[in-house]
């Protein structure tokens, strides 16, 4: 099995020594240690690694700025911070920067190697997590939604999503999920599904409706949806506290909404009103 | 939507800006509206959640996204909105949105944010509140970035 490369960055070679110590018996292998922000900017261009362990006392940039540039450099950068302070503020300043762990000094062995092997977890793993944990839930949901929402039957299908882009033409719904895992839903479907839909879902077939009118049922369907999934899986997960943002609603014609950078799944429900579509998105490593 | 609920949003823009090496933005203009915005070409929507519910978005001209892009990039040259330039915007609007997470927390308002979204198109419409939101232009380098900003 290959191993996962870690890059550490820290200005003390005694701490630089420890960890190399702890990883190389493992998994990880360290494939370079930078003594300064500078260096560390560099040797990560070169060394393309899985992750950073980044102290927060380095001479010539703190450990926070140090992580923007690698960030900036690299948005998908894997950071892990040691610190002997770990405050709130310093959680937060960090997370900001993009920091997705935080270790206290003196690390313990455990505690270093399961974070880092969450923060490297490999995809497949990631993907069967989210499908069984997350995504199966929303499948159950939307079916039953649907049909006590307009009264249809869907065929559904659920795949893993890997086109870097939605393609929306008419509208779209995102919410936003916040807690772990956190995310993004987004409910969408063509003009004509989107006018069929709200005319059902009004109850208003013979009525003229104009297209505010239209995506105004969608998007509250879209939230009872989401919102539906998210209640089911935080009576199943009573640790994991998932919340919803508030919906934003988007209309128009040939729309892109990014999909790269996300464990993205695509939930089609296939109904006489036409395709309605639901893709979740997680955030990895966070 | 309480107005003084700006300040936390525009703060976060003037200090994280600078910190990818942008000159101080500046509060260009700021209006109240209702209904939907237009997008003016590239759009991220963030919401947020828990003591205050809403959204914010980010939203410009796809030259405004190159040219915030290239700058985050350090002046690396960005001919086309392409996916690295996408994921800049969305992790600049993802560090906005924290830093005005931890300014709203300041004010006793936690908040957790979502996943940033980003949607390109030449021709869409966003809604993100039944209510009214606020608009806030600011000026980066000459560059007009607008916020859209609605909380319940």
């Amino acid at each position: 099995m290959e191993k996962i490369r870690i890059m550490i960055v820290d200005d003390s070679r005694v701490s630089c020594a420890m960890l190399t110590d702890i990883l190389n018996k493992t998994n990880f292998v360290v494939c370079g240690t930078a003594r300064n922000a500078a260096e560390a900017v560099e040797r990560y261009q070169e060394l393309c690694p899985a992750a950073v362990t980044m102290d927060m006392n380095l001479p010539d940039a703190d450990g926070i700025e140090c992580s923007r540039r690698l960030r900036a450099i690299d948005p998908e950068a894997k950071i892990v911070m040691i610190s002997a302070m770990r405050d709130a503020s310093l959680i937060m300043k960090g997370r900001e920067a993009g920091i997705s762990s935080f270790l206290q000094k003196p690390v313990s062995e455990n505690e270093l190697l399961d974070t880092l092997l969450v923060l490297c977890h490999d995809r497949a793993g990631t993907i069967s997590v989210l499908r069984e944990s997350y995504v199966k839930t929303f499948v159950k949901v939307l079916r039953k939604s649907l049909f006590s929402l307009v009264g249809v039957h869907s065929k559904v299908e659920l795949e893993v999503d890997a086109d870097d882009y939605l393609e929306v033409d008419g509208v779209a719904v995102i919410i936003g999920l916040t807690g772990y895992p956190m995310g993004r839903a987004i409910v969408y479907m063509d003009q004509a599904t989107m006018m069929k839909f709200s005319r059902v879902l009004l109850n208003q077939e013979e009525a003229e409706l104009d297209e505010t009118d239209a995506s105004d049922a969608v998007e509250e369907a879209a939230n009872i949806i989401v919102g539906r999934g998210v209640s089911k899986i935080n009576d199943v997960f009573k640790d994991k506290e998932m919340r919803i943002t508030p919906p934003g609603t988007i209309c128009g014609v040939k729309i892109r909404i990014a999909n790269s950078k996300l464990t993205s799944f695509r939930i089609t429900a296939s109904t006489q009103l036409g395709d309605i579509c639901m893709n979740l998105g997680f955030a990895e490593g966070e | 939507m309480d107005a003084k609920l700006v300040n936390p949003f525009v703060d976060a823009l003037v200090t994280v800006m600078p910190q990818m090496g942008f000159a101080v933005p500046k509060r260009a203009n700021i209006s109240v509206c209702s209904q939907t915005t237009k997008s003016l070409g590239v759009s991220v929507i963030v919401g947020f959640t828990k003591v205050l519910r809403g959204n914010v978005v980010y939203n410009m001209t796809e030259e405004t996204a190159k040219f915030i892009a290239s700058t985050m990039m350090m002046g690396m040259p960005v001919a086309e909105f392409d996916d690295m330039a996408q994921s800049a915007i969305s992790e600049m609007s993802n560090m906005l949105t924290a830093n005005a997470a931890t300014n709203l927390a300041a004010m006793g308002m936690e908040v957790d944010i979502s996943t940033p979204s980003l949607s390109i198109g030449a021709d869409f419409q966003i809604k993100i509140s039944n209510d009214t939101y606020l608009v806030v232009e600011m000026d980066l380098g000459g560059h007009i970035m607008e916020l859209d900003i609605a909380v319940r």
